[in-house]
């Protein structure tokens, strides 16, 4: 082991420490805070705006060096500058300060645009712009949760609106037309009726033919319905995904 | 104070007074005042008001009596219009002068016209210090256009003095050079109205052949001006010399009198001659011409300004006292002491000028003497008003026609139609109308008051002895009654119309017509509906009815109840905010044709979004922003698809005051302004020939497959450029989707014809044409499918027969981007189906609507961020179902084994498989081709004059905006540039323009049309040129990328951008040891 003095150190300050355990052992490599996603993400491709030095470290705070034994043992090569790429791609990293607050940032915006895409002012039948929806989601003190799916936090988020009446909000309406043969149409058309938030045609001649307006959260359940009730004779026809005013207005 | 008070009483003029005045219109004057921002309007505003005794000749010029909004006291510039009347009297008869001062600023020149509209005279102000302003140019172009005479004042004379320390020749000299300039302005009017005439009679000739013989030429025009005296001079009495802060003002007539007694010379000699090159021959006695010329003083020199300075030399730089009092002696002022004493100088000069030349008798006997009553209403104006500016007068309907002679006359009788413009609407709080102001309070009543406080003061006085704790309880239910007061009366916002009555008399009780701008008299319906109001109306329809029920009289800050109110005049009607939503005019006959709209200056250009701070307020902001489209002739609001409301205002100063408007007046809450969200569009182009810079890319396919293909290597669903193949999750179904470009034709074609699309959609909604269509439009959209056709036949022999393989268009099945069918054995009907009469035999596939609704959702947000695409055109060419017999019957099988219903619940039903398949398709084959980003453009027009051309470049090229063509206006020293701008750059254009321009060039945006970014977003450099050119980074800015990175930062999506630039720059957390 070499001997430890003052004058043959290079301190390394700023470090965000990749780990990587490997054939039972433990490297480590040394980069600058808030660069690795970057370079993950191959927005960064210089090296060494990365890595602090191209060294392979068993521990880097203490400054041991990694033994070219162990190296070649374990990654059959002992160029440090290659290894470190490998550690890099492949390692563990504690994600830092900034990187996790522009993925929270980015995520709370997703979220938020998720739901001004889904819903709807019922007053006028008009989304609300996404900055409206991040005021409100503050106001609703939401946090983002870093390891669920954006789509998912968005219903949730819409929930808790509806619960707190923070803003007049309602998911965006979804138009369907259902073609059901006359056997099964009288049965399913009470069944449709109950799950559809408004009914816009509804024809009994030879078959049943209705027109209507779901929540879109309820697509799966009515599709399931006509196609298995009917034993694959309904049809279902989506005339709109998204029913809300189109145009600008001028306010008068 | 009290004696303050009572004279302020017995001077103030009664609302009996002003009535009777009213009927005598060959004294009644309606004035207006316009001038630069600055130049000292509302000042002289003040200086009259103080002549009425409606303010202390001490406060003049310092109170600004006209501006009664708290930020125009603040700002110390005017924001509205604001009208007053006034009582002047002249060789014993009374004037009722109605005054109305306007804004100067350029945001608020929406105000000028509609002060403009209900006057026939006006004082335009001209600072002598900083001479002929843009907005004097816009100003006096406004009077002109409405045919008003205007007079003018040389305003802040003493400048000249005290500041700029000028000699009184040099004076003269420069008060020549304004007049000058001024008239040089006049003159620019003139000949540019004229040339147009000339222009437009040519036209009139050339288009009726029976050729009216007309002699319109030059000379006659010019004639007729001479008539007119038009241009400002002093000897004709036109022009006012003032300075409105120390309250004096003459004309030459003024000094004339003064020294036809004094030097022997007659009145009307002196009046032609003190203004001009002319000087006393002492010897001679006599007048001569050639001042300049011979070196002697001209005559306004030593008559006129000499006194004037020795007056502010005596006063005002030398404290001479007993030059002061020799003063006095001459001109025999009386001085109060206490001004005499005064220490500041500028109090005592006031005292003295204010006296020696009062300003409010200059400016309003020219007022009464030039400029015309309502009665000299003339033919021309009158007509202008009438009809529209491509109407004729002659084409007007009958009844119509004959309404002229009533505005000529404008008689007041009862007789005589009722004629009145409204030309704003104004918020007025209910606590100041009349009938809820408090009256002064008689003697018995203020015993009774007196008496009331004292014993509740001792209740309170024994109840502390009680108990102290109860202190804090009273106060605190004080605060609590008076904080509900005020709440009720928050509500209470009441519009009062701002009008000129034109003909006839208006009364309380009358029941008249309120016709809407787009009223036509010729088309108009005889049957309205009393119990209508604004909101009911159709679209076709203008006209409702109300009765009258409380009429106003301006008096500044104040209104007075009036019961009725004769032709001519300028009133406030109240009771019209369901009526009238910016103006309208108002009659008691649906002949009457609605007046022209206004000529406004400054159109609407700056555009932001408003949003509540609280989210919850939503409502209150959108019912506010009703009231201030309402109150405010100049702003726009709108609601955008996206849900914005979005203002546009005529400047950030006017935007400025429209926020604070909407905070404190109309919506009370609080509100965040910001940049308004642009649209974008995406779009495939084909592979670029040329490199960035421009060097021939040589092996055609190679460079930019590379580029683009490379991070799809490995992806065995593309099959080549444009091509994916995609199975559904459960590997039961293959789409293969190609993408390309559409031609630019047909694309365009689509979004100009959007409308049809809509309509056809709407059909082959209900399949059933007759219904929905009438038979014209069912011609339209066959004419728009040949149309298609034809344009797909010119282009490459690809897009062959197209036409009729039209699936769908998207997004939102009308847009600019379509699905092809060329699946060979799948024989589907196409969009025109339901325009064919004959019946089709094709049937629709199972899942068809599925594969429509994925290309919709791709269509509606493409993968670069999210935005629509426009010009795609997606070819479904396979479609096939692997482990199916048969084609389409796919739904059948889930009852037979029992082993796919479980497959079904891993993955969902088919049909939103298909969905998703195709949109991720659609997408996937996007991205493989070069991708650009299209932006919306404004079509940009600005006027600005010669010398400000290249500031104006340099603003326009820093926004990315491109110049179509730059022209000078005929007649005029005006440049006319016609430019685009891309929609994004356009926050903060306006201002932006102005500031680097000085306000020389006025920009004005329309959106035009949809423009390809030819700029890859993607791009880097690849060849050995480029790298030279550009670096390894690529380090120049990539506009496209920058708009593609900010829409992508606002939705939230991933950014490839470093988080931090460079590893080694950040702070040092941890010390070195």
């Amino acid at each position: 082991m070499a001997l430890k003095q003052p004058t043959g150190q290079k301190r390394l300050t700023n470090i965000a420490v990749i780990r990587l355990k490997k054939g039972g052992k433990r490297f480590e490599i040394a980069c600058y805070p808030n660069k690795v996603t970057s370079w993950r993400n191959k927005v960064e491709t210089d090296i060494d705006e990365v890595l602090q030095s191209h060294t392979v470290f068993t521990n880097v705070s203490k400054g041991e060096v990694a033994k070219t034994a162990d190296l070649k043992k374990v990654f059959d090569t002992d160029n440090h500058s290659e290894i470190c790429l490998k550690i890099l791609a492949k390692g563990e990293l504690q994600v830092s300060e900034k990187e996790r607050q522009a993925n929270a940032e980015s995520m709370f915006r997703d979220i938020a645009t998720v739901v001004s895409d889904k819903c709807v002012n019922p007053d006028t039948n008009r989304p609300y712009p996404v900055t409206m929806i991040e005021k409100a989601m503050k106001d609703l003190h939401f946090s983002v949760k870093p390891n669920k799916n954006t789509k998912q936090q968005a219903l949730e988020v819409i929930k808790q609106f509806k619960e707190n009446e923070t803003i007049k909000i309602q998911r965006a309406q979804m138009r369907l037309r259902a073609t059901i043969p006359a056997k099964e149409g009288k049965k399913l058309r009470e069944k449709i009726k109950k799950i559809a938030t408004q009914i816009e045609e509804d024809a009994f001649e030879e078959d049943l033919e209705m027109v209507v307006l779901i929540d879109p959260g309820v697509y799966r359940e009515i599709d399931d319905l006509v196609k298995h009730d009917t034993k694959g004779k309904g049809k279902i026809e989506i005339l709109n995904l998204k029913e809300i005013e189109e145009g600008d207005e001028k306010l008068e | 104070m009290p004696l303050f008070f009572q004279c302020y009483n017995m001077k103030r003029n009664t609302p009996q007074q002003v009535s009777s005045l009213q009927h005598n219109l060959s004294n009644v004057r309606n004035i207006c005042i316009l001038a630069h921002v600055d130049h000292g309007k509302t000042t002289l505003a003040d200086a009259l008001v103080a002549s009425n005794g409606i303010i202390s000749q001490r406060m003049a010029g310092k109170m600004r009596y006209m501006d009664s909004r708290e930020d125009e006291q603040i700002r110390g510039i005017t924001m509205k219009s604001s009208a007053i009347s006034l009582l002047y009297n002249k060789d014993d008869k009374d004037y009722l002068i109605n005054l109305i001062d306007s804004p100067g600023h350029v945001d608020f020149s929406s105000e000028v016209s509609t002060a403009v509209r209900l006057c026939d005279g006006a004082l335009l102000i001209v600072d002598v210090v900083e001479g002929v302003c843009p907005q004097t140019h816009a100003v006096l172009r406004q009077a002109w256009l409405e045919n008003i005479k205007p007079v003018l004042v040389l305003n802040k004379i003493d400048r000249l003095i005290t500041e700029l320390k000028f000699s009184s020749t040099e004076a003269y000299v420069h008060l020549q050079q304004i007049l000058v300039q001024v008239n040089l302005l006049t003159n620019e009017l003139y000949t540019s109205e004229a040339m147009g005439k000339t222009s437009a009679v040519a036209d009139e000739c050339s288009e009726s052949k029976s050729g009216e013989a007309q002699s319109y030429d030059w000379t006659t025009l010019e004639d007729e001006e001479e008539d007119k005296n038009i241009f400002f001079s002093p000897d004709r009495g036109n022009v006012i010399f003032a300075s409105a802060l120390d309250s004096w003002g003459f004309t030459i007539s003024h000094f004339a009198e003064m020294y036809s007694k004094k030097l022997g010379f007659s009145k009307n000699v002196l009046t032609k001659t003190i203004w001009g090159d002319y000087y006393v021959n002492m010897k001679t006695k006599s007048i001569q011409k050639g001042a300049q010329f011979k070196g002697k003083k001209p005559l306004f020199v030593q008559l006129v300004l000499d006194n004037i300075w020795s007056v502010y030399d005596a006063i005002f730089i030398k404290r001479d006292k007993d030059m002061i009092e020799k003063i006095q002696k001459t001109l025999s002022l009386k001085i109060a002491p206490r001004d005499a004493c005064h220490n500041d100088a500028r109090v005592q000069l006031q005292a003295h000028t204010s006296q020696w030349l009062p300003i409010s008798k200059a400016v309003l006997s020219i007022v009464c003497d030039i400029l015309p009553s309502p009665l000299q209403i003339n033919e021309e104006r009158t007509e202008k008003l009438m009809c529209k500016q491509a109407q004729r007068f002659d084409s007007l309907p009958k009844e119509t026609q004959a309404l002229k002679s009533d505005f000529l006359a404008c008689k007041s009788g009862d007789d005589s139609p009722v004629i009145v413009f409204v030309s704003k609407m104004f918020p007025v709080d209910k606590k100041i109308l009349p009938q809820n102001r408090q009256r002064p309070l008689t003697k018995e009543e203020l015993q009774a008051r007196r008496e009331k406080a004292v014993q509740r003061h001792a209740e309170r006085m024994s109840k502390l002895k009680v108990d102290e704790e109860s202190i804090n309880g009273t106060p605190i239910q004080d605060v609590n009654d008076t904080g509900q007061e005020e709440e009720q009366n928050d509500d209470n916002q009441v519009f009062i119309a701002f009008a000129r009555i034109f003909s006839g008399t208006i009364k309380r009780g009358q029941t008249l017509y309120v016709l809407g701008p787009k009223h036509n008299p010729a088309t108009a319906s005889h049957y309205i509906d009393p119990a209508l109001c604004l909101k009911d109306l159709s679209s076709h329809q203008h006209i409702t009815s109300f009765t009258v029920n409380n009429l106003y009289l301006f008096m500044g800050r104040e209104l007075e109840l009036m019961e009725e109110i004769p032709a001519g005049n300028i009133l406030g009607i109240g009771g019209l905010e369901d009526h009238i939503l910016k103006s309208a005019t108002i009659s008691s006959t649906i002949y009457c044709p609605a007046f022209t709209s206004m000529y406004f200056d400054a159109l609407p250009i700056v555009r932001v979004a408003i949003e509540p701070k609280q989210a919850s307020n939503m409502k209150a902001v959108t019912d506010g922003l009703k009231l201030l489209n309402q109150a405010d002739p100049c702003v726009i609001v709108s609601v955008q698809e996206t849900g914005e409301h979005v203002i546009i205002t005529a400047g950030e100063v006017h935007l400025q005051r429209c926020i604070d408007d909407l905070q404190e007046r109309y919506a009370k809450v609080e509100v965040t302004v910001s940049k308004p969200i642009v649209p974008f569009r995406e779009t495939v182009t084909l592979p670029p020939k040329v490199d960035m810079v421009n060097e021939a890319i040589i092996d055609q396919n190679q460079p930019t497959k590379s580029n683009r293909l490379k991070q799809f290597e490995d992806d065995d669903e593309v099959k080549e450029e444009g091509i994916v193949e995609i199975f559904t999750p459960d590997k039961t179904c293959l789409i293969r989707i190609h993408c390309v470009p559409l031609p630019k034709a047909i694309t365009e074609l689509l979004v100009e014809h959007s409308d049809l699309l809509k309509a056809l959609h709407k059909t082959s909604k209900t399949d059933d044409t007759e219904n929905i269509l009438n038979s014209t439009a069912v011609q339209n959209l066959i004419d728009f499918k040949s149309k298609i056709a034809n344009v797909f036949n010119q282009e490459h022999k690809s897009w062959k027969d197209a036409c009729n393989q039209i699936w769908s268009f998207g997004p939102k099945k009308t847009g600019p981007n379509i699905l092809l069918n060329r699946i060979p054995d799948y024989n589907r009907p196409s969009v025109w189906s339901c325009l064919d009469t004959a019946t089709n035999s094709q049937t629709f596939r199972d899942l068809d609507s599925c594969i429509i609704n994925g290309f919709q959702m791709a269509t509606f947000a493409g993968p670069m961020c999210e935005e629509p695409m426009h010009g795609v055109c997606f070819i479904i060419e396979k479609w096939e179902y692997l482990n199916s017999t048969s084609n389409g019957q796919i739904d059948d099988k889930c009852e037979s084994s029992s082993a796919i219903p479980r497959k079904r619940d891993v993955y969902g039903p088919l049909s939103g498989q298909v969905m998703s398949i195709v949109k991720d398709g659609c997408r996937k084959s996007f991205e493989t081709q070069p991708q650009r980003l299209v932006a919306a453009m404004y079509k940009c027009e600005i006027q600005a004059t010669a010398d400000v051309l290249g500031k104006l470049y340099e603003v326009l090229g820093k926004r990315n905006g491109r110049v179509l063509s730059e022209e000078m206006k005929e007649g005029t020293q005006l440049f006319i540039v016609e430019a685009t701008l891309p929609v994004v750059e356009s926050f903060g254009f306006a201002d932006i323009m102005r500031k680097r321009t000085s306000g020389l060039a006025s920009p004005q945006l329309k959106f035009s049309h949809w423009e390809i970014i030819d700029v890859d977003p993607y791009w880097v450099p690849t060849t050995e040129e480029e790298y030279l050119h550009f670096g390894e980074k690529a380090d120049s800015q990539n506009c496209a990328l920058t708009y593609m990175n900010n829409v992508r930062k606002r939705k939230g999506l991933k950014v490839e951008e470093k988080i931090v630039e460079h590893g080694e720059k950040q702070r040092t957390l941890t010390r070195n040891k």
